[in-house]
């Protein structure tokens, strides 16, 4: 809607005397009243706009009640707490951590690595008659000779015809059986290659020579805090999948909630770019997630936990916190306008550009009356009314293109990708003007 | 400067550095109460953070390898060996470590080597290490910081401790001032002084120097020179939950009150998570009253409107509303019980009439008459026994010298009624006139005996709220530049310039009332900022308990000649 003489779209609360920009309603009237006068009968329709507006925009109805709180319990701590803030001092000792972490470690590592590749040796092709088995053992890890031990180095009691010398398979060495420890084979093959089957653990199974590897306790404790470290590192459960599943709904509202936010402002404001259904489709959306993030904190709560445990009060606090999120974020949406309100702010907004036209040109009519100093001088019409050329041009490019988006823009809203209609309808819109301005020149 | 938001700053960024995950934060007691005084639950668990434990509780542990913990804790050497075991037998997945205070080389080599698991990610010192307890007040909550006279050790390592962290928590170079009359005063500024010193590399590299601002001033001031103000009966809306309910840690207990609704037996106070409480903090009581009433009969008019439910659009508009209205509802039940209470207690034990003798007697002087209204009031079996003990004891300090004074006599009406008498002996003893250097009732200065006069002549615009702490003073003084250098020596040297940022600690605990009055200095200078921090913060109740622990095992020697037993 460019005026005839300005290519140039002004935007925002312009007087529609002298174009300057007053950035607020109060502010346009006040200037109005002031400077302009005599042209009351504008004034008073500017005032029934806002009016209006106002009702309408504000929700009036039901906005009361939420003010009557809002001014009994909004406080704003701006008056003297202006001053920015920055964290505070923080020092960091994560590196003196991990250096002295490192360099105890290593050792441990270094040996731990050792005793892996020698359980590798022993449990690959391990024979299952029990003297090729010794055999095959000796064969990885050679035996220390016991001849001249008579004590156990662990408990320092004596060996004899019912206390005999037995080797641990890792470092052989020398140890009575009350003092080894057995690994249990299925076990092992898990530690050597993660990707093994799980052993059906079962406690009751009594560990010996037969099942089991004799380890001295030192292999055993660095065996068992490699395998535990591989336990941490890769145990996904189901819970902890479910969780990562509703965050993961949980990031996708955030940028949903925002952008129905944007559209319902639009639409409040009396723009074109997004229509009803599409605003009513993003609600469906975010009904969609809460309802998916409800059922997986659900899902959560009621794993299996007992009672009172930690697990359980972890799972009943992500269940809290999904209800909190869901009543706080995505329940909250701003009540949508019906057809008749946006029909209405519409209505007036485009009322509003048109009597700026109508003004404009009024004035610029007078002006050059004034000019001419001719008063009875017939003005000629300003412009034709649009329309009253038929379109000859079909194979225009400018058509073409506006149809291609138009078509875009279709595609857009049924996959409900509202950043991208946004964009689409802007180029809609330089393309109209374009269009419009090719055809002004081409009649002139 | 705000202390509140300093300190969840500190626990925002623990959340969010550990990054996406089920987190628990392992605390211990003290970092507990730092925690909850800035955060809620609701709003921690957002940010996925779902349990919170106790690194001293004995509960057994199941295995949570899932879960990142956030330890949070302070640096004291039963925590580092608490966090050893843990460390050696980790029971979570990952472990972010933050200490809130300064941590030796040696404990971190500690934990090191009990990190077997190589389960630690990050290691660091937050400098969170203080109850914000309001945007410009913080406290320690030590009652009986002192004791015989002399600083309890292990509170004064405690209170500097956290004085440090305050200035680093705020990013504030400071230099220290004490009251000079005050030993312990004295002992403390050192303390601070010295470990600001032995940080001052850590100080030089994260806290640009200014050199045209002036540093922030850390006065350090001594409660035995004002032992009026945590006496006096308050009519501000925190200050008197405080003194009639007892805040602690926000936390206001409500289960004595008979037909409590379950849902507050325990209410929590706090201004960051309660608009209605942060905008009436400072209303008196009359204006509190008013507010709820108008509130009240608004909320009534409209929940009528709302009963009214014809159509489906109403039918729709209550059920959208409905949350909101909960919501609200629930904050106005909150504060309606609170307050009814505190107004059944002014009615029961005829506060209006003990606190309208307080103010007399502290902001008036007409000894005869004070006397006369003192004992009809001790004489009372209305009055709490706190109560008469309290007016009591503001006699005694007020008319300590006076010719005609009747202290024994009034102790004798205290012993009557069955009343302990030791409170004011030992108030005397604490914040007598020996203890005092300021002019605390305005007896030498003339402007102050002018103003004295005119207010037993014309009478006063509020008879409840005549008194001001002399703190106010105090703080409008250092910030004019006036405080005198003889009094309030600087640790280092002067720096001349007036300051703009003012840190104010009391030993022996502040009160709320000296928190309103900083909040209007804050208010009345734009270019001021003022924080108020105490050892606690006290009510009539717990600063009897002070003074007890502050006289413990010292011989009367100021009072000798009041007859008692």
């Amino acid at each position: 809607m460019a005026t005839a003489n300005d290519d140039e779209i002004l935007e925002g609360f312009l007087c529609p005397i002298c174009k300057a920009d007053l950035k607020s309603a109060s502010q346009l009237t006040n200037h109005f009243e002031s400077l302009h006068q005599e042209d009351q009968d504008v004034l008073k329709s500017l005032k029934d706009i806002f009016g209006k507006a106002k009702t309408i925009i504000l929700n009036n109805d039901n906005a009361d009640l939420k003010e009557t709180f809002a001014r009994a319990l909004k406080f704003n701590y701006q008056d003297y707490y202006d001053e920015e803030q920055v964290i505070g001092v923080s020092r960091s000792s994560t590196d003196y951590f991990k250096g002295v972490r490192f360099s105890r470690l290593e050792r441990y590592a270094t040996e731990t690595n050792k005793l892996l590749i020698r359980l590798d040796k022993l449990i690959c092709n391990m024979p299952s008659d029990p003297h090729q088995r010794k055999i095959h053992e000796q064969d990885a890890v050679p035996w220390l000779d016991g001849s001249s031990v008579n004590l156990c180095p662990n408990c320092a009691k004596p060996f004899h015809l019912t206390r005999r010398q037995h080797h641990c398979r890792l470092c052989g060495s020398i140890l009575c059986h009350d003092c080894s420890v057995f690994l249990d084979i299925e076990v092992a093959k898990t530690i050597i290659n993660p990707s093994a089957p799980k052993p059906v653990s079962n406690p009751e199974l009594k560990l010996t020579e037969k099942n089991g590897l004799r380890l001295c306790e030192h292999c055993y404790n660095l065996i068992k805090l490699r395998k535990q470290v591989q336990e941490t590192r890769n145990t996904k459960t189901e819970l902890v999948t479910a969780y990562e599943e509703m965050r993961s709904l949980m990031e996708q509202a955030k940028p949903a909630v925002a952008m129905y936010e944007k559209m319902c402002q639009s639409l409040f404001d009396g723009e074109t770019t997004y229509n009803m259904s599409d605003v009513n489709a993003m609600r469906g959306r975010i009904g969609k997630l809460a309802e998916g993030i409800d059922l997986l904190s659900k899902q959560i709560v009621s794993f299996p936990a007992e009672p009172g445990t930690r697990q359980a009060r972890l799972q009943n606090a992500i269940r809290q916190a999904a209800g909190h999120y869901i009543k706080e974020d995505l329940l909250s949406l701003r009540k949508l306008p019906t057809e008749a309100q946006i029909e209405e702010v519409r209505r007036q907004r485009y009322e509003r550009a048109e009597k700026q036209i109508q003004m404009e040109r009024e004035r610029m009519e007078r002006e050059r009356q004034r000019r001419e100093g001719a008063p009875g001088a017939a003005p000629p019409p300003a412009s034709t009314p649009a329309g009253a050329q038929h379109d000859d041009d079909d194979d225009n490019p400018l058509l073409e293109q506006m149809n291609i988006i138009r078509g875009y823009i279709k595609e857009a809203r049924q996959e409900l990708r509202f950043e991208e209609v946004a964009i689409l309808e802007a180029n809609l819109k330089e393309l109209k003007k374009e269009y419009k301005l090719q055809k002004l020149s081409s009649r002139s | 400067m705000n202390v509140i938001q300093a300190v969840k700053m500190y626990i925002t960024k623990m959340t969010e550095e550990s990054g996406p995950g089920m987190k628990v934060i392992l605390m211990d007691k003290e970092t507990t109460s730092i925690v909850s005084m800035v955060y809620s639950q609701s709003e921690i668990l957002q940010k996925e953070v779902y349990l919170f434990e106790r690194i001293d509780s004995h509960a057994k542990w199941d295995n949570m390898k899932h879960m990142k913990c956030i330890v949070f804790i302070r640096p004291t050497s039963e925590n580092i060996a608490l966090l050893s075991r843990e460390l050696r037998d980790p029971k979570y997945g990952v472990y972010f470590i933050y200490f809130s205070n300064v941590v030796s080389k040696a404990d971190i080599k500690t934990l090191a080597e009990c990190d077997e698991e190589e389960a630690v990610r990050e290691v660091q010192e937050v400098f969170a290490d203080y109850l914000a307890v309001d945007r410009h007040l913080f406290s320690f909550n030590i009652v009986g910081c002192l004791q015989g006279r002399v600083w309890n050790q292990q509170h004064l390592q405690r209170v500097s401790q956290g004085l440090l962290a305050l200035l680093l928590s705020l990013k504030r170079r400071a230099c220290v001032r004490y009251e000079a009359a005050s030993e312990p005063c004295a002992r403390l500024a050192e303390r601070v002084r010295d470990l600001l010193r032995r940080e001052a590399v850590l100080i030089d590299n994260s806290i640009p120097y200014n050199g045209e601002l002036p540093p922030t001033q850390l006065l350090i001031i001594d409660r035995r020179n004002d032992p009026v103000t945590p006496l006096l009966s308050q009519w501000t809306y925190q200050a008197m939950v405080h003194e009639l309910l007892t805040i602690n840690n926000n936390r206001v207990s409500l289960a004595h009150v008979p037909d409590v609704p379950k849902d507050f037996r325990e209410v929590v106070l706090s201004s960051e998570q309660d608009d209605f409480y942060a905008k009436n903090l400072y209303s008196n009581f009359g204006e509190i009253g008013q507010t709820i009433k108008s509130l009240m009969e608004e909320f009534q008019t409209k929940a009528k409107s709302n009963q009214k439910v014809e159509s489906i659009s109403d039918m729709k508009n209550f059920v959208e509303q409905y949350p909101l209205f909960k919501k609200m509802s629930g904050t106005v039940t909150k504060h309606v019980t609170v307050v009814g209470e505190l107004s059944a207690c002014v009615g029961r034990h005829k506060l209006l009439e003990v606190s309208e003798l307080e103010q007399e007697i502290v902001c008036q002087s007409d000894h005869s008459k004070h006397l006369q209204r003192l004992k009809a009031l001790l004489a009372d079996g209305a009055l709490r026994d706190s109560d008469a003990a309290r007016l009591a004891s503001l006699y005694a300090l007020r008319y300590e010298k006076h010719a005609g004074q009747g202290v024994g006599a009034a102790l004798e009406l205290l012993r009557a009624r069955g009343a302990a008498d030791g409170a004011p002996l030992a108030a005397l003893e604490y914040g007598g006139a020996h203890a005092r250097h300021g002019d605390l009732f305005g007896l030498q200065d003339a402007v102050k005996i002018t103003n004295r006069l005119f207010k037993g002549l014309n009478g006063v615009e509020n008879i409840y709220t005549q008194h001001t702490p002399p703190l106010k003073d105090t703080i409008e003084d250092l910030l004019r530049g006036k405080l005198r250098e003889a009094q309030y020596p600087t640790l280092g040297g002067d720096d001349g310039r007036r300051p703009t940022h003012v840190v104010v600690f009391v030993v022996g605990g502040a009160t709320y009332e000296e928190s309103l009055c900083v909040h209007q200095i804050n208010k009345a200078n734009p270019g001021a900022k003022v924080v108020l921090g105490g050892t606690t913060i006290h009510n009539s109740a717990s600063f009897f308990e002070e003074i007890k622990s502050a006289m413990q095992g010292v011989h009367r020697t100021h009072t000798k000649h009041i007859r008692n037993v």
